[in-house]
């Protein structure tokens, strides 16, 4: 990986140079909370937030998507292109690119790629940038607080400069023409360490780490647990729609007003839908929320380490602010340190 | 990661008309949301409810790289209708055409069961893992199913047919719920004279001229002579059968790893992305629809 | 329904539709006129043989789908509602009113009280039979529904669509707040207010709170809203859950006190009523 130091100062220039070819996306301030959205000058940036509301996902897999245009009268697809924005989504957290990394391994690989996400990953440029964690942030805990690829620049704060690993060449080639970089010193080095012990030393100690998360989920899967922490469940997939890395999604025909032709399109959807697992004849596979619950964390927490070798949870605390009922991750990780303290004594 | 990114958009033209250049393979796979034109050329009534319907991909080259194995599904669409999973009921020794058994239980069904020879559907696929023919070659065969549990097996079923001398003995115990809702009953029973052949037929409610069984499937299951060494179990039907049939099957001491079932569940997307038909880690959609019971002892909330 | 193709060269056939209102402000009605640019193209599929909004024609006696506007609260709009449903093979329930009793739905509890209230001992002839007011469904069968106060034009060409030719395209029981989180608005609860989308059915995508006001509830509770759950969490951001409740009345007062009456159907209204109430 190559590194090099730039000074604070340079950023906006390095945003500026974004600007000239693609679309930026940044985090920005609206209201009492931070969201990714355009941002047309570098100002609007707000480079220092805690935690935006929702991720960026939806840059790359948008809530609602044309897959298709059909003619419903002979029953065909119609031809169909779907233009990309070049972009650039600038200012992701470790834990953010990390969840991009896990979407990429459910929807762009495998057997089959899904080529309206894998296009939309291709076309976008990621600029990271390394931040604190908030009291909700376990990212830690899921191995999403450092992040070694799926970026392009990486801008890790050093105090007056940014130590910038550059991954990329589109991304480097608009580093170089638009700003100074230097060669790190041995002083940038040590302000690098620095920043990375007072990151880590800054994580909630309330929040606690648990071995074997996975395992336990196999444990205790019928633990009368899951009936109290799936009883509060409100139906509404709040969790999902600001969670970094749920990627399931609904496909509906949309007819246009005349039903001559229609659109098949594509929105979130999320297994903690009351009828995501209901089957032609009626049947319901997971029909509490119970059921509902445990299989969503079981998903985060156990089924995609099966098949991946990491959680699909990246513990950037998101579902934390938006469960009402209180229902998420942490509450599970409590679960089983509790569990495990009581088995010792 | 980034492969080609300029000032202009890109553009996914993965929906527009294959060039010529394409094989059909490139074509299935290179948007695999794609619906190709199938025209229906047969039409059968079953039952009251269901119907077998046979289809002929319209374009050359998606019909043959359109090559299954007993036990896929594909989805089919109605446009504006939506879409629905089905499983191919032919064997694929049966070549150009694709047979599926399709009850009528939503708006899709529904519509397709008004729908004529020669009308035009959007098919894609093959998706899913079937049963593993080659792993079941040479040995005897026990397919237990139930209702419309048949469709997917008889695909095994006809394939074994038309493959004969590669396998042992046969059994078929096969579950209704009335006589009238036996499907490929004429099929099956032409079959019954061979040697190596059994069929096996129970209903919950017979009628007067029922010479059958009556009950579920796993009561004349128990009374077979099975060697568990060299048999195979396939089972498809209702969610509440599994646990029972393979109970009877473990107790026939057919290895775990020999029991093979084929699952139902929502399957929007059948390439292991949408979620709507996972079951624990899995997704029935390809790592499925047929499991050992192995795979699904091993899988949470699988049965 | 979707007894019609799509899948045809040739014309399709129209159904005969009639749009009946009952009690309630015909707002929603209103709301199908103004979907203006597409009305014609809409009406283009159908036969519209009877709009009680612009006709003073009586309704026909042979229809195929019925869209019904407002709840029943009188003997007479009840045996109307039945006697659509002999004639009609799809019946649609459009807006709050007729779907959940909506606004009007709010007389139920203590009707007889809010009728001498209102009318002393003479109550108007036109009143007709007064009777608690209830949605459409608690009377006949309904098809199809079309949720909100007032509905939203092109939901209603949507689900007329899905009418005419069918779909599966599943209506989400879920609750509200998914649309809200995808649309990155600010929480009320957050600032301690008050907002309905924890327990009312999603599929309005937030519309009044993505302009900055909480949810009401007029799509009515979600089949799946946990009522005990969201009482505590309002608790929990500051919200007396008593609000909660008290908000409920608002489009959810029928279907939660359905709950717990028995079969109680004696009609309390016309003359009857102001010598009964008080």
């Amino acid at each position: 990986m190559l590194y090099r130091v730039m000074d604070k100062s340079q950023l906006p220039a390095l945003v500026r140079g974004f600007m000239e070819s693609y679309e930026v996306v940044a985090p920005v301030k609206r209201g009492e909370r931070y969201v990714f959205d355009t941002v047309d000058s570098p100002d609007q940036i707000a480079l220092d937030y805690p935690q935006t509301a929702s991720s960026a996902k939806k840059y790359l897999f948008p809530p609602v998507e044309a897959m298709m245009r059909f003619d419903a009268r002979a029953n065909l697809v119609q031809d169909f292109v779907q233009e990309v924005k070049p972009r650039v989504i600038f200012g992701a957290h470790a834990c953010d690119i990390s969840g991009f990394n896990r979407l990429d391994l459910a929807l762009a690989q495998g057997k089959y790629t899904d080529p309206y996400y894998a296009a939309r990953r291709a076309a976008t440029l990621v600029v990271g940038i390394s931040c604190m964690p908030t009291d909700t942030c376990f990212c830690q805990l899921m191995g999403a607080d450092e992040v070694q690829f799926g970026y392009d620049l990486f801008l890790y704060d050093i105090g007056d400069k940014y130590l910038v690993s550059m991954s990329s060449v589109e991304a480097t080639n608009i580093l170089e023409a638009c700003c100074e970089i230097a060669e790190a010193t041995d002083d940038d080095r040590r302000a690098f360490r620095l920043a990375t012990r007072r990151h880590q030393a800054a994580f909630n100690p309330d929040i606690p780490h648990v071995e074997d998360v996975p395992m336990l989920m196999d444990v205790f899967h019928f633990d009368p647990f899951w009936d109290e922490l799936g009883g509060r469940c409100l139906s509404c997939s709040a969790c999902a729609s600001v969670c970094p890395t749920c990627y399931c999604f609904d496909i509906r025909d949309v007819l246009q007003e005349d039903s001559d032709a229609g659109v098949r399109e594509r929105t979130w959807d999320a297994c903690t839908s009351p009828d995501f697992a209901l089957v032609a004849g009626g049947h319901n596979f997971r029909p509490t929320g119970r059921d509902r619950v445990r299989h969503r964390m079981y998903h985060k927490l156990n089924g995609f380490m099966v098949n991946h070798d990491r959680m699909l949870c990246t513990g950037c605390g998101r579902c934390v602010a938006a469960c009402k009922a209180d229902i998420d991750p942490i509450q599970v990780l409590r679960f089983f340190d509790e569990k495990g303290a009581r088995d010792d004594r | 990661m980034t492969d080609s990114v300029g000032a202009s958009p890109l553009a996914v033209r993965a929906l527009t008309e294959a060039p010529h250049v394409m094989t059909g393979q490139e074509m299935l796979m290179g948007n695999a949301y794609r619906p190709w034109p199938a025209r229906i050329t047969s039409i059968r009534e079953l039952t009251a409810h269901e119907k077998l319907f046979e289809f002929r991909l319209t374009d050359e080259r998606v019909r043959e790289a359109f090559v299954h194995e007993p036990g896929q599904f594909v989805e089919l669409s109605l446009f504006g209708v939506g879409e629905v999973p089905i499983s191919i009921t032919s064997s694929p020794t049966k070549q150009g055409f694709i047979e599926l058994c399709v009850r009528r239980t939503g708006t899709v069904t529904e519509q397709l069961h008004r729908m004529q020879c020669g009308d035009i559907v959007g098919l894609r696929g093959p998706f899913g893992r079937g049963f593993p023919v080659e792993q079941m070659r040479g040995n005897d065969i026990l397919v237990v199913a139930g209702g419309l549990g048949i469709a997917p097996v008889r695909s095994l079923i006809n394939y074994i047919h038309d493959n004969r001398s590669d396998f042992g003995k046969v059994t078929i115990v096969y579950g209704s719920r009335t006589p009238a809702d036996i499907m490929f009953r004429d099929q099956f029973e032409m079959w019954r004279h061979r040697k190596d052949f059994d069929l096996i037929l129970t209903v919950d409610e017979p009628d007067d001229t029922w010479d059958g069984e009556v009950g579920v499937v796993t009561e004349p299951m128990k009374k077979l002579d099975i060697n568990p060494a060299n048999t195979f179990g396939a089972v498809c039907g209702p969610p509440v059968m599994y646990r029972f049939v393979v109970e009877v099957m473990r107790e026939k001491n057919i290895s775990y790893d020999h029991i093979y079932m084929s699952f139902e569940r929502h399957m929007k997307c059948g390439m292991g992305k949408c979620g709507h038909c996972q079951i624990g880690h899995q997704y029935c959609c390809i790592d499925g629809p047929v499991f050992n019971y192995w795979e699904a002892k091993n899988i949470q909330g699988s049965m | 329904m979707g007894a019609f193709s799509m899948i045809t060269d040739n014309p399709r056939p129209r159904p005969r539709v009639v749009v009946v209102g009952l009690a309630s402000c015909f707002g929603c009605q209103l709301q199908i006129t103004n979907s203006e640019p597409h009305l014609m193209e809409l009406l283009d599929q159908i036969d519209l043989e009877y709009w009680q909004l612009v006709t003073s024609e009586d309704m026909p006696d042979a229809y195929d789908v019925a869209i019904i506007e407002g709840s029943v609260t009188t003997r007479e709009s009840e045996d109307l509602v039945r006697r659509v449903r002999e004639k009609a093979a799809h019946v649609m329930a459009i807006g709050a009113c007729a779907v959940t009793g909506g606004v009007t739905g709010m007389a139920e509890n203590a009707l007889a009280r809010r009728v001498g209230e209102v009318y002393g001992d003479a109550v108007p002839e036109a009143c007709g039979q007064m009777i608690e007011p209830r949605p459409v469904d608690a009377v006949i069968t309904v098809d199809s529904r079309v949720y909100c106060c007032p509905i939203d034009a092109r939901d209603f060409a949507t689900q007329l669509q899905r009418v005419l030719f069918g779909s599966n395209a599943v209506r989400e029981e879920r609750a509200l707040c998914a649309d809200c989180k995808r649309n990155e608005n600010d929480c009320f609860f957050n600032q301690g207010e008050l907002c309905m989308g924890l327990v009312t059915r999603a599929g309005c995508n937030a519309r009044c709170v993505n302009r900055g006001r909480p949810c009401f509830g007029c799509a009515g509770l979600s089949s799946a809203a946990n009522l005990d759950s969201t009482r505590q969490a309002c608790e929990r951001y500051g919200v007396p859950a008593a609000r909660f409740d008290k908000a409920l009345q608002m489009f959810s007062q029928v279907p939660l006190s359905q709950a717990g009456r028995q079969g109680d159907d004696e009609p309390v209204a016309g003359t009857a009523v102001g010598k009964g109430a008080r």
